[in-house]
């Protein structure tokens, strides 16, 4: 059963320049203890998105339109105290930037005790208790010594590590990773991964995973959402994806991904990559967001913009030519 | 720590030998011989040669300093050549109006002026942040006098709220001597509330852009604790060094508040002493103030490392 319904999410930006269509109109679902992966380039409204889940887009500039509906009830229409009780408890969030994302002059202790002072009411002691069986559990050595340590004495893997203890102590129903290993060595980022879904099992979290790293989707991801110029252009489960990316979008994004020993194996090409730029958000769009990159563009795709349709098994796109473009790929 | 602090100490000496030098040759400095000077426009030739031996003038330069210094070391002051009285006596029983009026000053300040910055941070570009910074900007351009007068007038001699002038021991009680003490506080700290408030102002909105204040967000921390917790912290540093630096401000400014509302503090002292060319009390006053700054630079130093745990010495 779905735990998060998001409809017609719209997030916009007043910016001197226009409206910024940061998110414009986007519908999906996790469903309990899922892992949905949300992929798409830099500011194609991924991170947004998962800001206005949270409701930590600033407002203003930024306006959240549409419905958010968690556990029954529409995140958008809850008062402010309502949503910090949600906020690090039921829905807690990992942010890209391990170095700058603690704070401090705080000790980690302090950070990870904070939550459960807020949300569970616990005094001081058994917050602190509580706070080092994170740190154990997310593979901290020493954690009653590390509980005390700052920030900036711990490598940026043991501040995700930590990250993660923040965010799961309340024992949360659903964990947004907004890119969480970008910031990581390759070797660290197997690790934190391996950690995410091991704990996930553990609390039965759903995930919400944005990243732009292909190869982390494929790791660790039950479906995928790509999304692009704020709008959802495809969505399949992960192996399906994978197979037939139906979106010219898509199909340019596995493209654009290097094969490990391809060179080795005399099988390298030049990498696949998508010309021209993403659509400038401030303007309205007429047809297809992604016409002006896309090969197979006709003029159908430049005056009416696609819906998102079925193309296979629980798998939609949103492209006139999809079926074409699958015998393309 | 304790070890940095006792270097800290040890490497204020210089500092205070340098400043002692230079207080030393104040007397030089002044145009004329001091001894000229210091015996008035009506003394006798006479009169100058005995000033002149009893202040051992008539030896060298250097040996004079030296003696100063050893005298100085074992607290003696010197003497007033108005008074007669030891300057140290003299400065003892000044510093207590002085003392209290910077403390109450300072401590009204940081009362007022840091929420006023955090609000004015948080509250950015809307009426009560250009309230804020407007008020900011009339408490730079008020002169303590100015401000002071307009006090005394509406508070104590329109309103009859709170005394007009004078000054209270503590020893009379806690309230009569705070009542004396509120209108010359706020005189003497509204260009100082000004100051801080801006800093705070300015370095809490570089605070709130950072990554940590999303984080504690997300963690469902209410505005108070985003605000005063995780941002106030973050933005110490700066805040307390214009707070320290701002002590000095208030040196200064305390002679006119103490002149203004009758104080019978160090202010006035000094501008009697200045008036009357009182050398001996002003170098013993000047030496003091430097010791003071000496030490409040000391203390933001240790602060820092009270605020902000990367900070290590």
């Amino acid at each position: 059963m779905a735990l998060l319904e998001v409809e017609n999410l719209q997030t916009h930006f007043r910016t001197p320049s226009g409206i910024n269509r940061a998110v414009d109109g986007v519908s999906f679902h996790v469903n309990e203890g899922e892992t949905l992966a949300i992929v798409g380039e830099s500011g194609c409204g991924k991170s947004v998105t998962s800001m206005s889940l949270m409701r930590l887009v600033p407002e203003p500039p930024g306006k959240i339109a549409g419905a958010i509906r968690f556990a029954g009830r529409d995140l958008l229409q809850l008062s402010d105290r309502e949503m910090r009780a949600i906020r690090g408890n039921e829905i807690s969030m990992i942010f890209q930037e391990p170095m700058t994302s603690l704070n401090p002059v705080l000790t980690v202790g302090r950070q990870i005790r904070e939550t459960l002072m807020i949300h569970q009411g616990l005094d001081k002691q058994a917050a602190e208790a509580h706070a080092i069986e994170m740190l154990t559990l997310v593979g901290i050595p020493e954690p009653k010594r590390r509980v005390r340590e700052y920030p900036h004495q711990l490598s940026g893997g043991m501040r995700q590590r930590v990250m993660i203890a923040v965010a799961l102590a309340c024992n949360p129903k659903l964990l947004i990773a907004d890119e969480p290993t970008t910031a990581l060595d390759v070797t660290i980022q197997a690790q934190i991964l391996k950690l995410m879904l091991g704990l996930k099992r553990r609390v039965g979290a759903a995930i919400i995973l944005i990243t732009h790293d292909l190869g982390v989707v494929a790791e660790i991801a039950e479906r995928v959402m790509v999304m692009y110029a704020g709008r959802k252009v495809e969505e399949a489960p992960v192996a399906e994806l994978f197979r037939s990316p139906r979106h010219p979008y898509t199909q340019g994004l596995l493209g654009a991904v290097p094969k490990l020993g391809s060179s080795l194996a005399g099988t390298a090409t030049r990498l696949a990559e998508i010309p021209g730029q993403v659509p400038d958000l401030r303007k309205p769009i007429i047809g297809c967001v992604f016409a002006g990159r896309c090969a197979l563009a006709t003029d159908l795709c430049r005056q009416y913009a696609p819906g998102l349709e079925e193309k296979g098994p629980r798998h939609i796109a949103a492209c006139h030519y999809a079926a074409k473009g699958a015998v393309a790929a | 720590m304790l070890s940095y602090i006792l270097r800290r100490i040890v490497a204020t000496l210089p500092v205070m030998a340098i400043v002692a030098l230079f207080v030393f040759s104040l007397l030089y400095i002044a145009p004329g011989d001091p001894a000229v000077v210091i015996a008035g426009d009506q003394a006798s030739p006479e009169d100058v040669e005995r000033i002149r031996q009893s202040l051992g003038l008539d030896r060298p330069f250097l040996v004079q300093f030296g003696s100063w210094v050893w005298r100085i070391l074992h607290g003696d002051l010197g003497t007033s050549i108005f008074t007669n009285l030891p300057v140290s006596t003299m400065i003892g029983q000044r510093l207590g109006p002085t003392l209290s009026l910077m403390i109450v000053t300072l401590l009204l300040t940081i009362v007022v002026a840091v929420p006023l910055g955090v609000v004015a941070a948080w509250k950015a570009g809307s009426l009560i942040d250009r309230a804020i910074m407007g008020f900011a900007v009339f408490g730079f351009s008020l002169p303590v006098f100015v401000v002071g007068y307009m006090l005394a007038y509406i508070f104590a001699l329109e309103l009859e709220w709170l005394p007009v002038q004078g000054y209270t021991p503590m020893a009379a009680g806690f309230w009569p001597w705070l009542e004396n003490l509120i209108l010359p506080a706020i005189a003497l700290g509204c260009v100082y509330i000004a100051l801080v408030a801006r800093i705070t102002r300015a370095a809490m909105l570089e605070v709130l852009q950072q990554d940590y204040i999303r984080t504690a967000k997300a963690k469902g921390m209410g505005q108070g604790g985003i605000l005063f917790i995780h941002g106030l912290k973050n933005a110490a540093v700066p805040i307390v060094t214009v707070i320290g630096i701002g002590i000095a401000l208030l040196i200064g400014g305390a002679v006119v508040t103490e002149s203004v509302f009758a104080i019978p503090g160090l202010g006035r002292l000094t501008i009697d002493a200045i008036l009357r060319r009182d050398y001996p009390v002003i170098q013993g006053i000047v030496l003091l103030f430097s010791f003071v700054y000496v030490l409040v630079n000391l203390m933001i130093d240790v602060t820092y490392t009270l605020v902000d745990p990367r900070i290590r010495y």
